[in-house]
């Protein structure tokens, strides 16, 4: 694994800005995917900006009927919500179909979504990839793919998102609030622009 | 980058130089002398390195150390009281429920853990009913919620009674303490 600075956000739009004036920064939440990646090479951050404290810990109902997840809910309290559970009990399925119970205490709604593909290929550095390096190829194509795509590919790469919890919140209609450097502004799940797709 | 930690250990506080890439797991088993908490496969598949984080079940091998140094860390050293055995650790022996014993003290924190989430009403995906108040933990139940440990030897025919015997023999307090 290669060197890191560790760094800790008090709030979300300090880490932002960390994020942005920081070379080769990376947002940690949960960890179970980001540490796995840097152990593999694929992901080597220069500096990890720690937003897992970051108060957006609750799942709050809204007057219109919906909810609003805080992007550092972990997946099992997300899963065992009891508005989630009476209410989205698609949603709380969708979790606890996944990971282990280890793992859902761990993992976070919003490193879920952004969570990197499992294409063995991705995850092989000695392995071309042209999600990894574009232009380096597609072992996956005529290699092991069969839990890749078969709908909505393109010519570079068959990769899939892995998340169970996304595909119970496209279904939702559910829609990501994001803050960047530019402030706030929401997209729809099923065009979030995640690194898996 | 070394930097300087505090972790929080089975009630000690332990200060540590630690380099920023070490995980969790390492740092309880290489800095602290804990060995007990197993390195298996190291990416968070075969449970090995279950250790409690502020009393959930977490794999350690997936947590860099110097991002827990707010939580109280529990390993498996740390869930006996003295001389006597946790209820967990008396009825794996009872019950035979290991053979060469490297996944055990990840299965032993992991059960701890799962069953402070049965008390709280957690369901898992075997659960008929999601909003029911109260989980009956049944055999499929607990292969379920144990289904992050593995066990190369196979004792799970006897690792499911152990776990089976701890939430029906003993008062929910003294297993989940």
């Amino acid at each position: 694994m290669k060197p890191f600075r560790y760094e800790r956000a008090s709030d979300a739009s300090t880490a932002v800005t960390m994020l942005a004036e920081a070379p080769g920064s990376m947002f940690l939440g949960g960890g179970t995917n980001l540490v796995d990646l840097m152990k593999l090479g694929v992901a080597q951050p220069q500096v990890l900006i720690d937003v897992s404290h970051l108060p957006s810990h609750r799942v709050e109902l809204l007057a219109d009927g919906g909810v609003r997840i805080g992007a550092a809910v972990r997946n099992s309290d997300l899963a065992t919500d009891r508005t989630i559970r009476a209410r989205y009990p698609m949603l709380a399925q969708a979790l606890l179909a996944g990971a282990s119970g280890q793992l859902r205490n761990m993992a976070t709604t919003g490193g879920n979504l952004l969570q990197r593909t499992r294409c063995v290929y991705f995850q092989d550095i000695s392995k071309p990839c042209n999600k990894r390096e574009p232009g380096s190829g597609c072992p996956a194509r005529e290699g092991y793919h069969r839990n890749l795509a078969i709908l909505g590919a393109s010519e570079a790469c068959i990769a899939t998102h892995p998340s169970d919890m996304a595909v119970a919140m496209v279904a939702l209609d559910a829609v990501v609030h994001v803050l960047g450097p530019n402030g706030e502004r929401t997209i729809p799940l099923i065009g979030f622009p995640s690194p898996s797709r | 980058m070394t930097i300087s930690i505090t972790l929080k250990v089975n009630g000690a506080t332990h200060q540590l130089s630690i380099d920023t890439r070490t995980t969790l797991l390492d740092a309880l088993r290489e800095h602290l002398g804990l060995t007990g908490a197993k390195k298996g496969c190291d990416h968070g598949q075969c449970g090995a390195c279950t250790v409690l984080l502020d009393g959930r079940r977490v794999n350690s091998c997936l947590a860099f150390a110097v991002a827990h140094q707010d939580a109280e860390i529990v390993t498996i050293e740390g869930l006996a009281d003295g001389e006597r055995l946790h209820p967990l650790q008396r009825l794996f022996i009872e019950h035979d429920a290991f053979q060469c014993g490297y996944c055990t003290p990840g299965q032993i924190c992991s059960a701890a853990g799962m069953l402070r989430e049965v008390e709280a009403g957690w369901p898992s995906a075997v659960s008929a009913d999601l909003n029911a108040e109260h989980i009956t933990l049944s055999d499929d139940e607990i292969r379920e919620r144990m289904s992050g440990n593995l066990c190369r030897c196979a004792a799970y025919a006897n690792i499911v009674p152990a776990i089976a015997a701890a939430m029906q023999n003993r008062s929910p307090k003294e297993v989940t303490r």
